[in-house]
């Protein structure tokens, strides 16, 4: 699996495309910077929301109200970010696909996925007994709590794959070598 | 007579004696004077405590990064609701003075998380930025933005909303989410220089 | 301070004034960035042209 992957990301080195957007410094940098900034669209939106699940943010506003009108911004913002992101691994992707926090990041975009549906069936089930309260129920708050631990790691792991402490060609333990799917023999980084 | 124009005309007189200021102080040598004059500041910051856990510790640093770019997001959030109403783009069926003060509460903890956490960074690479200029420009931006959130916009939106003048209240909006972008995009920026 | 002591203050010019001071500043940002940002993109305009024609 792991060689596959290697073999991939060899693949979509190869491409002049990507050569091109890894070498030009302004076209790289503008776009890293618009996946970063766009941080104050999507994760920004995202966590109002979730603050007022928790109680913490516009209590007296119906949480239906703010969920559904934030809705739309908040996913220009995350598609801005998914292009973006796609782009920057297509710019990098032998290292991407061997970062440690790549793959992190990932398994926990699975994971916020996974809770964002969850949270929106429950709340579509029972929002009508609990709108205007200041806090929404527990399992509503388990599900806005997660997510905010959740992309806030996934900020944490998409800032850490710009440190080389465990690549692959700084020969790390075999712990770290499993989890980053490091390739014996690999001539790429 | 004198007292009373300045009593009715406070803040747009001292609104324009700072701007005319800000102006004056860029043009004039007082600016590499001030910068020459704050290097030994920079040196010290290097020196505490901060500093030294953010030269040695790289997790550490990365760690207080990574909480700053979530500050980042969340006074993003605070400014795009507050200021996304106020243009009639977000929210519209929510009171405006609603939003904006609700907004406002989450923003100060945001700023005050992005504070914490940049000062902290600043201390571990305070040589650095002090050669960059884009550092100064973030740090320009960002008092700007501070005092037009908290001189400015803020008592602006005190007064009852629907009683304001439609374009000075959009032209505040666009202002604030311009300043605010300035501050996040030169301060990524400061991550690609030097 | 009691409510009192403080000076009387119409409320219909107290708000003109922070209008007016609220244009003047959210003017000087809206310019100042416009410019910046053109001198910022020309800029790099102006240095890759230099370096690819």
């Amino acid at each position: 699996m792991n060689e596959l992957l290697y073999n991939l990301a060899v693949m979509i080195d190869d491409t002049q495309w990507s050569t091109l957007l890894h070498e030009s410094y302004y076209m790289y940098n503008w776009v890293e910077s618009t996946h970063v900034l766009t941080l104050m669209v999507s994760i920004g939106i995202l966590f109002l929301i979730d603050l007022r699940m928790l109680g913490y943010a516009f209590p007296d506003v119906p949480a239906s109200k703010i969920a559904a009108r934030l809705n739309t911004p908040m996913l220009i913002g995350f598609v801005v970010m998914f292009i973006t992101g796609i782009l920057l691994f297509y710019a990098v992707p032998v290292r991407t696909t061997q970062s440690v926090w790549f793959r992190i990041k990932m398994v926990l975009l699975v994971a916020c996925a996974v809770n964002a549906f969850l949270f929106h069936k429950r709340m579509n089930e029972s929002v009508a007994s609990w709108d205007n309260e200041p806090r929404a129920p527990k399992r509503i708050r388990t599900g806005a709590m997660l997510s905010l631990v959740f992309w806030s790691v996934v900020v944490m792991c998409g800032r850490f794959i710009a440190y080389d402490w465990f690549d692959c060609d700084r020969d790390p333990n075999a712990l770290i070598s499993f989890v980053a799917g490091c390739v014996d023999g690999q001539t790429r980084y | 007579m004198l007292t009373s124009v300045y009593e009715q005309n406070k803040r747009t007189l001292i609104t324009s004696a700072v701007l005319l200021l800000a102006i004056a102080f860029a043009y004039s040598d007082l600016r590499l004077t001030i910068y020459g004059a704050l290097m030994p500041m920079f040196e010290w910051f290097e020196t505490t405590p901060f500093g030294y856990v953010g030269k040695t510790w790289g997790a550490a640093f990365a760690t207080v990064q990574a909480v700053h770019l979530v500050g980042l997001g969340v006074l993003g959030g605070a400014v795009i609701a507050a200021d996304g109403r106020l243009l009639g783009l977000l929210l519209s069926d929510v009171p405006a003075k609603t939003v904006v003060d609700r907004s406002h509460r989450v923003f100060v903890w945001a700023l005050i998380a992005l504070l914490a956490t940049g000062i902290f960074m600043a201390c571990g690479v305070a040589m650095k930025i002090y050669y960059l200029p884009v550092y100064w420009y973030k740090m320009l931006a960002l008092g700007a933005g501070m005092l037009f959130h908290f001189y400015i916009r803020k008592p602006l939106l005190a007064h009852d909303i629907d009683t304001l003048n439609p374009v000075v209240v959009k032209l505040v909006a666009i202002a604030s989410i311009l300043v605010w972008f300035m501050v996040a995009a030169t301060g990524r920026w400061i991550g690609f220089s030097g | 301070m009691n409510d009192s002591d403080k000076p009387m203050t119409d409320p219909i010019k107290d708000r003109k004034d922070d209008e007016t001071a609220a244009l003047l500043v959210a003017q000087a940002f809206i310019i100042f960035s416009g410019i910046y940002w053109f001198l910022q993109l020309e800029s790099v305009r102006e240095l890759l042209e230099l370096a690819y024609g």
